[in-house]
């Protein structure tokens, strides 16, 4: 038995003990193959599950490697059942590759005559499979590569992909690196990307995930189309690579509901590419619009269904997702894998904090107690209704504007989920408000004065939620959320994290009706707070009005 | 040619004892004499059983005697060379082997009959001499079937002597001819070559039919029936170069790829899993004692049950039966045996419960390794097709506890090494090819040890063989799991995510607290637990306060409690008891709530026990009518309410099962550890206790003999009808069997006070069947004998011997008396000499002559119940019917066993010489002596 900092469990979760002397070299030594779950201060929890332990895999781990990794670390015996598991577990990535045959085009070899037996006889392959060429192989249709992928990771066969990119159609692209320069973490995961092909790219919000992006392309030096999830977020990725590559305005293209240009260059939202008329897809030519080089994903865990279906066809162009987390709320992260590409990078929050990169946040659960008139309501309300009643309580307005004077002189945002409770609050607090029917050009004018500092409050309704860049701000407050959702907790946490020109800790409050399900929800966002690292208080709302 | 039963007598003291322990069931219940000794060897169970212990060696040789002796005698210099060839090592095996299956006394040499020690131990060394030849046991050829080793039968051979082929007889004819034998006859050959001999012949026009006619014209073949041809025993023999095995068995070796495994790794494992089956237990009796679970009518536990069980205890399904199992083997849980029937805890879970963990650990352990319950059974469909329920009567199957000894003591042999159920199964195949377990059954009990943790990541754990090597004491097995437990870690780290990780086995008081406060979200090396507000109110609950909580956490907590923790406990506490509920029997309201505060307060009304609610509610202690009946006393005018309303709050009720439910679940569990029936598996007696009856067994039978050498002298030989003698014999024997009979009076029939006497020996199978025969036959005699004068004072003889017989059989053989009176009444018709009226004893001397192919008298019993005596040569004795040659009337004749009344060797003395048998005099005689 060693000293290890690693214990191992039988349930496949690894603790690692942050106090040891070895913490730092065995959770580097795990982060290829173990997905961090939580990291609460003392022991962070790892999983190992077949995803992870494929992704590394495909970074080009053996299971020898994992099982050394394992023993060595591991403070107590590694449960034989687990060892066991994880070699079979990662020996069945690979056995079957996808390689291009140079007579018969792309074909599924097989290292192993039987996995292909099985596979074939499944139900799932009819149709996506041609001709036998011999023992191990068998022709592929070239437009079921994708859809084929998915099906034999469904099996438990996941395929390695070797069968190569077309190239795309070249377009110079550099980084202009003048006054700034890419973060070695930023570097590496471009480089892990490039070497890999195709693959996810997981950095925190705040990280710089543009910039990753931006990288890729360089690399690339094609034709790039990139899919995004909103308007806003599009025109920022353009001011980005305007201001970042060799790119001009006139090489970018958009293409959303408002335009339709078709550029070296092209920015796509999520939304108009899933635009039905008619039962159909209007705008799917877009993708072979031109010969695209690269497809950058951005928010991938945002990625929405129909869209991995359009991204199946198109396994012969290099694609590069970034997000700030692997986990979907709707368990679809087995298609991230098989259709976007295995993890390649992988930066845990904490590290990049400590790295300076992103500011440190200082968490804070305000409990508001309700009034007993509005308890008596809530104590009598339909199931349905109870999450509105509670979260938008009436008392939410006067801590709100409580915590906005504790941070006089700060950039704070307010953000909320109901509209009546929202323009309630901006007028209460006297700040203005976005939400999704404020026109781009209102939007654009309020982020610009909030971003210049001409303004210090802004309340935002869940429009807010994804990549808008504001760089200042310092304080958020959420008043509402959407449930439970720990991705949203995960976006709205993005806003403050941006590193400060003083290098002020932010300050992310959540106020929450006592005794209702709004403390429930808020329970599940802030466990996923507490299992990133960020240390978490909950103070009484009654107390603010004494530190006051 | 000697006799099997002269061979036993011929045996030293040391060889019976080891005959003894090595096939237990003939020692229990005591045989009376060396010659039921001898039946008791040769009848077919025993013999079956005998076969199914033994290795793979030793059954080479016993088929190699047999296989070998249907021609010619057969010396250990012979059997050595046809199972070992020229190989030295593979020569050292079969003489071991020969050794082991003499001591089992499945082959015995030829030795002369003598009645003195000193001989004894001569011709006892003189038994490893090459030329001593060697016989199998009488009835062992039937058990190997009609092709031991792989060879024909030696008839074929003579009855193709007939024929108008004329076969090969030199080794080098036969390699001869096969050299121009033309294309697929050597495959034909060779096909049949090591066995079986028979193959069906090919039909015409093909390849091979003409290459088998080819055969057949030269002998190589024979024709068996119309559709089979067989390959000759010379001819085989001739190709096998004289060898009956290709090669001896070698006892296997530990299999080289099979991993080895670190103790520490197994230590861990194994403790891991042991203390989690002991938790699991725990659970399932918490679970039950709360909800019982209900009883099918057939006795086991329902789908619908079993499946609440695995939930509740977060397991699949099969380990869930397994559980509930193991909990019902060690009596923990039991039927209550209501009208409804549940399952509920026994007592005896107290008692489990107040041990530590490994104590707990060992009396389950010790519980699985000597249950006969199946749990690997349950789920699966009976012959019925229904579905076996766990606990269901009917899983139990006796050989289970045998099972699993030997699949551990495989382990235990290959040190620290982790089987699979197939390389298990490999070693049992050779170590007993005659009795090996079915792979599914072993692979069960693989996955039971491994669940237990007597096996740790596959390999047998030092607790495991603790529990292996200690019999019955559970303190050694604990002791070792106690020492293998790792050190206990008395600290949680609490963090900000409302989780606390034990780095480590958490200690006892730690493990209390956070069972009490907490639900756990992993375990293994390291313990995890998450604290939510349903589990901290759960411990408030059960009486802990908000501040004691925090205090007993920050005891054990490295750095402080964090503080989103601290405010969950806190919130818990604000949020605990706003609801308050109590009992009350009735009430009192009223609008105005001045009309109640005078109540309260007035002492007159005390008794009452009212209390006031709200202003406007009054609560009472005392019944309503009551309440009313007081009230207006007081000159107040009460109306009752219905009971709507009325809050009623009742505390869970434990429950248990009483001592008398536990008790009969252990007997169960006992009885079926100990099985007592006739086919069970015995553990051997005692060598003390074995090493006692060996002198008792010699005694009683040299008196026989003596006996019959006396009488021998004595009474003139009988001639004549033959079927006089017999009739007297047939009169004889029922007479020692239910009287105190001596030599003088065998017509005293059963008596009422010999009858207790019988029944309290007669325990074992033949006895019993001895016992009905004699009832059958004597059945009409021994009501009227009743009255016969002089009857009276038998009557009182016979008690008094049933008495000895009782008293001597408590002592179990511990002395001459003893054995006597086993003797007077067990050995019946047990007859001095070779003769015999004992069903047991005449089936012996009817396999014996089988065996020998030599004639004996034996007495049959007509339709007519007409006794008639025929000189026949018995061919085999199988399925309770003898199958004989009268070479008399050339004829041969198949007789139910139950029809033969005696049986007497031809070259013995003629019938009618005996009557009761010596032993019963001298039984009675001693009988009567101690009384």
């Amino acid at each position: 038995m060693t000293n290890g900092p690693l214990i191992v469990q039988s349930d496949k979760t690894l603790l690692l003990e942050v106090d040891h002397d070895q913490a730092d070299a065995c959770r580097r030594a795990i982060a290829p193959f173990a997905e961090l779950e939580r990291a609460p201060e003392h022991v962070h929890t790892y999983r190992l599950t077949p995803l992870g332990l494929w992704n590394a895999r495909a970074a080009g781990h053996d299971a020898e490697q994992v099982v050394d990794v394992l023993l060595e670390y591991s403070r107590y015996p590694v449960p034989h059942a687990l060892l066991v598991d994880v070699a079979e577990t990662m020996s069945r990535y690979g056995r079957l590759q996808l390689v291009q045959h140079p007579v018969h085009g792309l074909v599924l070899h097989a290292l192993d005559a039987a996995v292909l037996a099985e596979v074939m006889r499944s139900k799932r392959t009819a149709g996506l499979l041609g001709a036998r060429i011999d023992e191990t192989d068998v022709v592929v249709h070239p437009s079921e590569r994708g859809h084929l992928k998915q099906v034999l990771l469904k099996l438990g066969w996941p395929a390695e992909d070797l069968a190569g990119y077309v190239d795309g159609e070249a377009h110079a692209i550099d980084l202009a690196q003048d006054g700034w320069h890419l973060r070695p973490y930023q570097e590496h995961a471009v480089e892990s990307f490039w070497h890999g092909g195709s693959g996810v790219v997981v950095l925190p919000c705040g990280a710089g995930k543009t910039l990753v992006g931006a990288g890729a392309m360089a690399k690339s030096s094609t034709t790039t189309l990139i899919l995004v999830t909103n308007t806003v977020s599009a025109r920022q990725w353009r001011d980005e690579l305007v201001r970042r590559t060799s790119l001009t305005e006139d090489e970018i293209g958009e293409y959303s509901g408002a335009r339709k240009e078709i550029r070296p260059v092209t920015i796509a939202t999520y939304q108009v590419l899933t635009t039905k008329r008619k039962g159909v897809y209007t705008h799917l030519e877009l993708l072979d619009a031109r010969d695209w080089g690269l497809i950058v994903y951005d928010e991938v865990h945002l990625l929405p269904a129909p869209i991995f279906r359009m991204t199946a066809d198109l396994q012969a162009r290099r694609r590069l997702g970034l997000t700030a987390t692997l986990v979907r709320e709707d368990g679809r992260e087995d298609e991230v894998f098989s259709l976007i590409g295995p993890k390649r990078f992988d930066a845990p929050w904490k590290d990049i904090e400590a790295q300076g990169y992103i500011a440190p946040a200082d968490c804070i659960e305000v409990r508001l107690t309700l009034p007993d008139h509005e308890r008596m309501l809530y104590a009598t309300a339909e199931p349905e209704d109870k999450y509105r009643l509670a979260a938008t309580a009436a008392g939410k307005n006067r801590v709100v504007e409580r915590l906005v004077a504790q941070h006089e002189g700060d950039q704070v945002l307010v953000i909320g989920q109901y509209l009546d409770q929202l323009h309630e609050l901006a007028e209460h607090i006297d700040a203005d408000l976005i939400t999704g029917e404020t026109t781009v050009r209102e939007r654009q004018r309020l982020f610009d004065a909030f971003r210049a500092g001409e303004i210090h409050k802004l309340v935002v309704s869940k429009v807010a939620n994804f990549s808008i860049d504001l760089p200042e701000a310092s304080v958020a407050i959420q008043v509402s959320g959407s449930f439970g959702s720990r991705q949203e907790e995960a976006q709205r946490l993005g806003r403050i994290m941006r590193p400060k020109s003083d290098g002020k800790t932010a300050h992310f409050y959540t106020v929450v009706a006592r005794d209702t399900v709004d403390q429930e929800f808020a329970a599940h966002r802030q466990r996923f707070l507490a299992e990133q690292g960020y240390a978490y208080s909950i103070v009484d709302a009654e107390d603010l009005d004494v530190a006051q | 040619m000697a006799t099997f039963t002269g061979y036993l007598r011929a045996c030293g003291d040391d060889d019976l004892v080891t005959l003894l322990r090595l096939r237990p069931d003939l020692a229990s219940p005591s045989p009376s004499t060396l010659s039921s000794l001898a039946a008791r060897a040769t009848s077919r169970a025993s013999l079956e059983r005998a076969l199914a212990a033994v290795d793979a060696g030793v059954l080479q040789v016993v088929e190699a005697v047999v296989a070998l002796g249907a021609e010619r005698p057969v010396t250990a210099a012979s059997v050595r060379a046809a199972v070992a060839g020229d190989d030295a090592a593979g020569a050292r095996l079969v003489d071991a082997a020969l050794a082991d299956a003499q001591a089992r006394a499945l082959v015995h040499p030829d030795l002369p009959e003598g009645p003195d020690a000193g001989a004894r131990t001569a011709r006892r060394r003189s038994t490893s001499r090459d030329d001593v030849p060697l016989h199998a046991a009488p009835g062992l050829a039937e058990l190997l079937g009609p092709y031991p080793a792989g060879l024909a039968p030696v008839e074929h051979h003579r009855a193709d002597a007939h024929a108008d082929t004329h076969g090969p007889e030199d080794p080098a004819e036969v390699r001869a001819l096969l050299q121009d034998a033309p294309a697929g006859a050597r495959q034909v050959v060779d096909a049949l070559l090591w066995g079986p001999p028979v193959g069906l012949a090919p039909s015409n026009a093909t390849a091979t039919a003409g290459a088998v006619q080819w055969l057949l014209r030269r002998g190589l073949l024979v024709h068996g029936d119309s559709r089979h041809v067989v390959l000759p025993r010379r001819v085989a023999l001739a190709l096998r170069d004289g060898r009956t095995h290709r090669a001896p068995a070698l006892p296997p070796t530990v299999p080289t790829d099979a991993p080895h495994r670190s103790p520490a790794l197994v230590t861990a494992e194994s403790v891991a899993a042991g203390e989690h089956v002991v938790r699991l237990v725990a659970r399932l009796a918490h679970l039950w004692e709360r909800a019982p679970a209900p009883v099918l009518r057939s006795g086991g536990l329902g789908v619908r049950e079993l499946r609440r069980v695995a939930t509740t205890l977060d397991i699949d399904e099969a380990e869930a039966a397994f559980v509930v199992e193991l909990a019902g083997a060690a009596g923990l849980v039991a039927d209550d045996g209501e009208e409804s029937p549940s399952f509920l805890p026994t007592l005896d879970l107290d008692d489990w419960t107040a041990l530590d963990v490994p104590a707990r650990w060992a009396v389950l352990a010790r519980t699985w390794l000597a249950t006969p319950r199946t749990p690997w059974l349950v789920g699966s469909r009976d012959e019925r097709g229904a579905v076996r329920a766990a606990l269901d009567p009917e899983l139990h199957r006796t050989w289970a506890p045998r099972l699993r000894r030997s699949v551990l003591g495989v382990l235990a042999d290959a040190d620290g090494v982790a089987l699979t159920a197939h390389q298990v199964l490999d070693v049992l195949r050779w170590r007993a090819p005659r009795a090996v377990p079915p792979e599914p059954a072993v692979t069960a009990v693989l996955v039971e040890a491994g669940r237990l943790g007597v096996l740790g990541a596959g390999a047998l754990s030092p607790a495991g063989r603790a529990l292996l090597a200690s019999a019955d004491d559970d303190r050694t097995a604990a002791d070792a799991f106690a020492a293998a437990l790792p050190p206990a870690v008395d600290e949680v780290l609490l963090q900000g995510d409302l989780t606390g990780i034990v780095p480590g086995r958490p200690s006892a008081a730690l493990e209390a607290l956070l069972d009490a406060t907490s639900h756990v979200e992993s375990r293994g090396g390291a313990l995890t637990v998450r604290f939510t507000p349903t589990t901290v109110r759960a411990a408030l609950d059960a009486g802990a306060t908000a501040d004691q909580v925090l205090a007993d956490l920050a005891a054990h907590a490295r750095g402080v409690v964090p503080q989103p923790l601290e405010y969950l406990v806190r919130d818990a506490a604000r949020r605990h008891g706003r609801l308050r509920a109590g009992t009350a029997s009735s009430y009192v309201r009223a609008d105005d709530p001045t009309l109640l505060a005078g109540l309260v307060d007035d002492p007159r009304l005390a008794d009452l026990g009212l209390v006031a609610l709200a202003p406007t509610v009054l609560v009472a202690q005392a019944s309503t009518r009551e309440l009313v009946d007081v009230l207006r006393e007081r000159g107040l005018a009460p109306v009752t309410e219905g009971p709507d309303g009325q809050v009623l709050h009742l505390e869970p009720v434990v429950r248990r099962v009483g001592r008398r439910g536990a008790a009969a679940a252990r007997r169960r569990a006992s009885a079926a550890v100990a099985p007592t029936g006739p086919t069970a598996f015995r553990e051997p007696l005692p060598d003390a206790r074995l090493a006692a009856l060996v002198p008792e067994l010699r005694r009683a039978d040299a008196e026989q003999v003596t006996d019959r050498v006396a009488r021998t002298r004595d009474l003139p030989h009988p001639g004549g009808d033959p079927t006089a003698p017999p009739a007297a014999s047939l009169r004889a024997a029922p007479g020692p069997a239910v009287g105190p009979g001596d030599g003088d009076g065998p017509r005293t029939p059963g008596t009422p006070g010999a009858r207790p006497g019988t029944t309290d020996v007669e325990t074992g199978a033949s006895y019993a069947r001895r016992a009905a025969a004699v009832r059958a036959r004597g059945a009409g005699r021994a009501d009227s004998g009743a009255g016969e004068p002089g009857g009276g004072g038998d009557v009182t003889g016979a008690g008094r011997a049933g008495a000895g017989v009782r008293g001597a059989l408590a002592r179990t053989g511990g002395g001459a008396a003893g054995a006597a009176g086993v003797g007077a009444v067990g050995s019946v018709g047990s007859v001095g000499g070779e003769g015999t009226a004992d069903p047991a004893a005449a089936l012996v001397l009817l396999r014996e002559a089988a065996a020998e192919r030599s004639t004996v008298w034996v007495e049959l019993v007509g339709p007519q119940g007409v006794p008639e005596r025929r000189l026949l040569r018995p061919v085999h004795v199988e399925g309770g019917r003898l199958r004989a040659v009268d070479p008399a009337r050339e004829a041969e004749l198949t007789v139910a066993v139950h029809r033969i009344a005696s049986v007497q060797r031809a070259d013995d003395d003629p019938p009618g010489t005996r009557f009761g048998t010596p032993g019963d005099t001298t039984a009675a005689d001693e009988a009567k002596e101690t009384t």
